[in-house]
């Protein structure tokens, strides 16, 4: 049996914070489905808010700290992710966006993401589908069909077994058929790596 | 092991007083400072080259004549010369020219330039970075070491019988570094030729280094250089030093957090620990820049960065006096005890002429045994 990694990025600012609450759940819902299936899970919750610093630093002078290249490689080397932001001026917040500036589109492409977010309230909703699902589309990721928006109505009527709940239970297990269908990643990529070598460099030169 | 200083050749405000030199101050600085290198008993003087606001050196081979005039044992380099902008021919011919001027006391080292707007000026484009970098090379190559050329290729007009001139002093051409942060490709290019390797190894995490050293390495001795450790290795590295390390920082700090490269980002703390940046007592910079060595091996190029972000000439001249009294003989005493006999020095001209009376022309495809040409030269 092998164990299949989900990184579980959260972008929230305050704590304790909703958009956390929901990545948890999203996280729990789609590591039962999985083990269902007869997977192993291995979860990796990354709090970008403890990294802040280390991210501004790294789009200023181009390379990660050590932690942050950590959880790059955590996040970049999983083999399905989870991000969930909080809704600012109608799209992800700056830090969410940040962090997957960092992130090469090669690093998660064909990786099963599932996208959610919170917001103050339910008309901040399709964000995921206009701002958050087309980043992912960039990144060549494969974002599943239902994404999930949590706003407070949400919360006070009971997450366990209101609207809320079913649509992420839906999720994780959208999420869950990607990952169990998808062979496991080989790790994050090597920057280093020479991929060619000088023959054919130079041979292309003529073409 | 040669010691030195590279320069970007960049006109700052000085943070502490608000000052900004005028291009004349900065430019002459920038000889003061090579001047004073020879002065103080470091081997080697390398300028940038840009072609853009707020840096001054866009012609290096003007500057570095004028040095060479008033030097009589500082070897003239670059950091780097812009291999993919430039013409081929042009880089052949002015160094060329240069090398005979300091009678052969002339290498060069290339780079691609990382700067977007700059490569349409000279109407290329940057995405092409690493294929200019290698036909260009692979041409100035052939103008250096062929009497006549007929060239054709992508990016420049086809040559036909064509010389360059002068020939290269001595008919050996300038011994080439080749310089990159992380691109495996030019670590391969470097390998490839049996050519220098340079990394820049400031503002950047000691991992990339350790990487791209280690590549070249592996792969110089894939082309039948010589044994990996037998490759030729140059490491840049960024120091500011007083007596006392308090002191050191204390004076540093504005020009670190004012800095155009990382300025307003991590902390001089977090950067000196995640870079080779020193900023300390003389000592210090003798333990850090010896622990070099513990992930690129043994190596043959140590070029500071001491003149940037603003900081006075002064300040640089009393930099170059440390280093040339308290860290360089300490470190020239050390790393030569700890290299093997088999580990060349860097070649020189001198050295490469030397190797190449003792060798039969091999057609000009390889630099020929770099390890004895570099073991010739003592200093």
């Amino acid at each position: 049996m092998t164990v299949r990694s989900l990184a579980v990025v959260s972008a929230g600012l305050s704590q304790p914070s909703s958009t956390r609450l929901l990545a948890d759940q999203l996280a729990a819902a789609t590591r039962d489905e999985l083990v269902r299936r007869g997977e192993e899970v291995e979860l990796r919750p990354v709090e970008l808010r403890e990294h802040a610093h280390d991210i501004v630093n790294h789009l200023l002078t181009g390379f990660p700290s050590e932690s942050l290249r950590q959880v790059l490689d955590q996040v970049t080397g999983a083999d399905g992710l989870i991000a969930v932001t909080p809704i600012f001026n109608a799209s992800y917040n700056g830090l969410f966006k940040s962090f997957f500036d960092l992130v090469d589109a090669e690093a998660v492409g064909g990786r099963p993401v599932l996208v959610g977010a919170t917001g103050g309230t339910a008309r901040h909703s399709l964000a995921l589908e206009h701002a958050v699902r087309p980043m992912f589309t960039y990144l060549r990721a494969v974002t599943v069909p239902t994404a999930v928006f949590a706003a407070p109505e949400d919360w006070s009527g009971g997450a366990a077994d209101g609207a809320l709940r079913a649509r992420i239970v839906r999720a994780g297990r959208e999420l869950a058929e990607q990952v169990h269908r998808t062979a496991p990643s080989d790790g994050p990529t090597d920057p280093f790596a020479l991929t060619t070598s000088f023959e054919q460099l130079l041979g292309g030169r003529d073409t | 092991m040669q010691f030195g200083v590279f320069t970007v050749g960049d006109v700052t405000v000085d943070p502490t007083n608000g000052r900004e030199p005028t291009e004349a101050e900065r430019i002459k600085a920038m000889v003061a400072i090579a001047l004073k290198a020879e002065e103080v008993g470091l081997d080697v003087f390398a300028t940038g080259e840009h072609h853009n606001p707020p840096f001054v050196p866009s012609s290096p081979t003007t500057m570095l004549g004028y040095i060479a005039a008033r030097t009589e044992r500082l070897l003239l380099s670059t950091a780097t010369t812009l291999i993919t902008t430039n013409d081929p021919v042009k880089i052949a011919e002015d160094y060329a020219m240069l090398q005979h001027l300091a009678d052969g006391r002339v290498d060069l080292m290339m780079g691609r330039g990382n700067t977007g707007p700059v490569y349409p000026w000279f109407g290329q484009d940057i995405r092409n970075g690493i294929p200019l970098a290698i036909e260009n090379y692979d041409l100035l190559r052939r103008l250096w070491r062929e009497d006549v050329v007929d060239w054709q290729g992508k990016f420049r007009t086809p040559l036909q019988s064509f010389t360059s001139t002068p020939r290269p002093l001595d008919d050996v051409p300038p011994f080439v570094w080749h310089g990159s942060i992380r691109s495996p490709e030019i670590a391969e290019q470097a390998a490839y030729y049996g050519d220098g390797f340079f990394a820049n190894h400031i503002f950047w995490p000691a991992e990339h280094t350790r990487r791209m050293v280690g590549l070249y390495r592996q792969r110089f001795e894939h082309y039948g250089h010589g044994t990996a450790d037998q490759a030729i290795v140059g490491l840049g590295g960024q120091v500011f030093m007083r007596r006392n390390s308090q002191d050191a920082v204390r004076e540093f700090r504005p020009y670190f957090d004012n800095a155009p490269v990382y300025g307003h980002g991590p902390s001089l703390e977090e950067f000196t620990a995640q870079t080779p940046l020193t900023v300390g007592s003389p000592q210090q910079v003798i333990d850090r820049t010896l622990g070099f060595r513990d992930y690129v091996g043994d190596y043959q190029r140590q070029l500071f960065l001491l003149d940037h972000a603003g900081l006075p000439l002064k300040t640089v001249l009393e930099q170059l006096d440390l280093l040339g009294e308290e860290v360089v003989p300490v470190l020239r005493k050390e790393f030569d005890s700890l290299r093997p006999a088999h580990v060349p020095l860097a070649p020189t001209h001198a050295s490469l002429r030397a190797a190449a009376q003792r060798a039969p022309q091999t057609g000009g495809t390889s630099t020929g045994d770099l390890a004895g040409a570099g073991a010739e030269i003592e200093r």
